[in-house]
């Protein structure tokens, strides 16, 4: 189970840093707040870190470093032409993805009690999950 | 080291930092700078706004947003690394196209030969290997197979082949072939599963050297500041 949160957590925030990163700018930890919105929701901050590597590497940003006025300076990123065209791309794929899952919430079992069904086979649950 | 903070929050800070660059070994020097002075400033700006409390416990709030050094750094180790955990088959035909590529290159034409042979070498091993095994399996069955028509045929092949008699018994004498068959039929499944052992050995060496090939070679060139 862990693990399935963990996969779906990285993909989520994968397309919320380039969401963030389409409006303009910004360095880790301001992403973060970004993200976060305010609130306190739990996001273990360091986690942006080897998304934003992967990225890079990726070549779907760039970063660059800039002095600070106060403190160290701040490696600020950036979308690349191919990271705002994969962006627009995987939005709109996601949309699509929570109107599916908003569907399936809504959705009901089938309408099958008028008929007579008996249980075949009851598959065994599996060892590795 | 100078990482901007005073007293007890320097020393917290730093040792957050140790142990993140503990975590970074093998991957190359300036990816390694680059991550600890990314993460100092994510600390500091962390705690410019955290104005709760006094300085120790802002900062081991700062720190446990942060997360342990093992969170920022995942997916930053080598990509081997990360999917050496994972049971994956992989095809020798790939593992020829990457023995090349990180070999071939570097090493010119002669390093390309030389890659190409080690894989075949390793390939006829790895045949003759699984060949003795199921060679031992097959023989093993066959015997007890045939051991075991004959106590209920006993001239069953007696043209064909020669039984030694162990002992007087007959009967006995067959027993303890059919285990004998049995016994060498096992060391073949035993061969089969030290194969697969030493596989996944062979693949972990490989990886291994290809990571720090990747690395040699991303650093060779003068970094640049």
């Amino acid at each position: 189970m862990e693990n399935k949160i963990t996969q779906l957590r990285k993909g989520i925030l994968e397309l919320a840093i380039l969401g963030a990163l389409s409006h303009g700018r910004h360095y880790g930890y301001s992403l973060v707040r970004t993200i976060a919105g305010g609130s306190d929701i739990d996001l273990t901050e360091g986690t942006i870190y080897p998304i934003l590597g992967r990225l890079a590497k990726e070549g779907l940003v760039q970063s660059e470093w800039v002095e600070s006025s106060q403190g160290p300076p701040r490696k600020y990123y950036t979308l690349t032409l191919k990271g705002e065209r994969t962006f627009r791309v995987l939005e709109g794929e996601f949309r699509k993805l929570a109107a599916i899952v908003s569907n399936a919430q809504k959705g009901t079992a089938p309408d099958d009690r008028g008929e007579h069904l008996n249980v075949l086979d009851v598959a065994k649950e599996s060892k590795n999950g | 080291m100078a990482n901007g903070f005073s007293g007890p929050v320097a020393q917290i800070v730093d040792n957050y930092l140790e142990r993140l660059k503990k975590g970074l070994k093998g991957i190359p020097a300036k990816d390694q700078d680059e991550l600890v002075k990314e993460i100092t400033s994510h600390i500091y700006e962390s705690f410019r706004a955290d104005t709760e409390g006094d300085e120790v416990s802002r900062i081991l709030r700062v720190l446990d947003k942060l997360g342990e050094p093992a969170a920022v750094i995942s997916a930053r180790m080598p990509e081997a690394m990360v999917t050496l955990g994972k049971k994956r088959k992989l095809p020798f035909l790939i593992l020829a196209g990457v023995l090349i590529a990180f070999f071939g290159v570097p090493l010119g034409l002669g390093g390309l030969g030389a890659a190409i042979g080690l894989i075949i070498g390793l390939l006829a091993l790895v045949v003759s290997f699984y060949v003795v095994a199921f060679s031992l399996i097959l023989t093993g069955w066959l015997s007890a197979v045939f051991m075991i028509v004959r106590i209920f045929s006993p001239g069953f092949l007696d043209p064909w082949i020669d039984i030694y008699p162990l002992v007087s018994d007959p009967t006995f004498n067959t027993v303890i072939y059919i285990v004998g068959a049995l016994l060498i039929a096992a060391l073949g499944f035993g061969l089969l599963w030290l194969g697969s052992r030493l596989m996944r050995g062979v693949r972990f060496v490989f990886r291994f050297l290809f990571e720090k090939m990747r690395n040699w070679r991303k650093r060779a060139p003068v970094p640049t500041q």
